[in-house]
């Protein structure tokens, strides 16, 4: 007769362990397949974008650190820039009903043409979903995924974990730096780094 | 520009220096004594009053959040030093957690440099502090201070704030303790060998990006001392060869560790 005993340490373990993914997203592993809707109401999986470069980007408007790279104009020009060149950029908002970051896709899409920012599609994220298969942690919290689907890059947007614009532009910026590396063939030289800003706003 | 895209926003708290009722904090730089009574060294402090249900944070934030700065403004021939920071509390309760403070918290720091009977030295001191205030939304905020000249009254009342903040301060492995760790796939285990029985611990990482803040960290007491499970992060790379943090078994027991690590 099997005996339980072994099995009655791993259920204490995997509860002592807690919730947490055993690995939600990390550099080198297939990124996490995901289905959301955007703020146009279309459905979008990552699949859908096997082959191509896809940035993943966690936003929230009223968090400082994100109106740095907004209010100075930095995102919608890597937005612009990388998207001109192939890259499908996502913008995800997991704040969720009655958090401080929670829109509607409507005011989502007047944000976008007043902030004159054109990513490929904002995911609107309400639940959390996203977020968590992610463990998105801050706004901005950035992801890059190659063609393949490999996530290979994880964490801040730069290495200035500030609030001040005039941060900006002295910065080193990951993002740009895992996309020009990785479209040019080269491996990303930072795969990971700790990622700044505001809390998620994910429901309690 | 930034305020004109603020208001085009309609965000209420774009610039950065607001009152403290809008900042929902107040700071100010206070010292532990009386400046005509200077003694060598002496010290001075960041006092942080912050509205209930805000929170400023530790020099390792954890997850989100930025520590606050600061820049003194000496006299010459002042130095002063670092901030020594009390144990943190943890932030928040989901799959973000960060560590921090709430209420009041004092900052303190040591100047040295002043000769006796230089007592006009330490009363010019002022500082420019950044600091970033949480609740749901954070306010960036940048305060120029100055070491104001007080009452008698402040200064007994100053005297042991600094006095109750020493004792909370983080001290060094109690002598006959031996802290090493191992590694192994996804998980950091401290292993501590005391001199007594512990009923609980918990590990606070003084770098961020190498253990799971969020995940919950497994006790287990055996004769010899505890192991403390922890969680690798979702962003450690590359192996640690030394962990660094604090082991807390209450209120004013905090312990500094610096414990190599074996690979597994």
């Amino acid at each position: 007769m099997a005996k339980p005993i072994v099995k009655s340490k791993l259920i204490v373990i995997t509860v002592l362990l807690g919730l947490s993914a055993a690995w939600a997203a990390r550099v080198g592993e297939p990124a996490p397949n995901f289905t959301a809707t955007d703020s146009n109401g279309k459905v979008e999986k990552l699949s859908d974008f096997r082959g191509k470069f896809v940035v993943l980007e966690w936003t929230n408007r009223g968090c400082p650190y994100t109106q740095k790279h907004y209010n100075s104009g930095n995102m919608q020009r890597l937005q612009k820039e990388w998207i001109d060149r192939g890259v499908i950029w996502l913008t995800v908002v997991s704040s969720a009903p009655g958090k401080q970051g929670y829109v509607t896709a409507s005011e989502e899409n007047s944000y976008l043409q007043q902030v004159k920012a054109a990513p490929t599609a904002v995911l609107m994220d309400p639940t959390g979903a996203v977020g968590h298969l992610y463990d998105a942690k801050t706004t901005p919290h950035m992801f890059l995924i190659s063609p393949q689907g490999t996530l290979i890059y994880n964490g801040a947007i730069d290495d200035r974990a500030t609030t001040d614009v005039s941060d900006v532009n002295a910065a080193k910026n990951y993002i740009s730096a895992a996309l020009n590396e990785a479209t040019t063939g080269k491996p990303v030289s930072v795969p990971t780094s700790r990622p700044y800003g505001c809390s998620v706003k994910y429901s309690d | 520009m930034i305020l004109v895209s603020c208001a085009i926003l309609g965000l209420a708290v774009c610039a950065s220096s607001q009152s403290p009722e809008e900042s929902h904090s107040k700071v100010e730089i206070i010292a532990e004594r009386n400046p005509t009574h200077l003694d060598r060294p002496s010290w001075v402090g960041l006092l942080f009053h912050l509205d209930k249900g805000w929170h400023i944070y530790w020099q390792n934030p954890g997850d989100s959040g930025e520590p606050p700065k600061v820049q003194w403004q000496l006299p010459p021939g002042l130095v002063a030093g670092a901030i020594q920071w009390p144990p943190p509390m943890r932030l928040g309760g989901g799959t973000v957690v960060d560590y921090g403070y709430e209420g009041q918290v004092l900052l303190i720091a040591s100047i040295t440099g002043a000769a006796k009977g230089n007592a006009r030295l330490i009363s010019g001191i002022s500082a420019d502090v950044k600091y970033t205030v949480c609740r749901e939304m954070c306010i960036p905020v940048k305060r120029h201070l100055t070491l104001a000249a007080s009452s008698d009254g402040d200064w007994k009342r100053w005297h042991d704030l600094f006095e109750q903040t020493r004792q909370q301060l983080p001290k060094p492995l109690p002598a006959g303790w031996r802290v090493s760790a191992e590694s192994d796939q996804s998980r950091i285990i401290v292993v501590v060998r005391a001199v007594a029985p512990m009923q609980s611990a918990s590990f606070i990482p003084f770098q961020p990006g190498q253990i799971d803040n969020s995940s919950p960290q497994e006790f287990a007491s055996n004769p010899t001392g505890f192991r403390l499970t922890l969680k690798k992060s979702d962003q450690l790379i590359k192996p640690i060869s030394v962990l660094k943090g604090l082991i807390v078994l209450g209120p004013g027991r905090a312990y500094e560790i610096a414990a190599p690590v074996a690979q597994r």
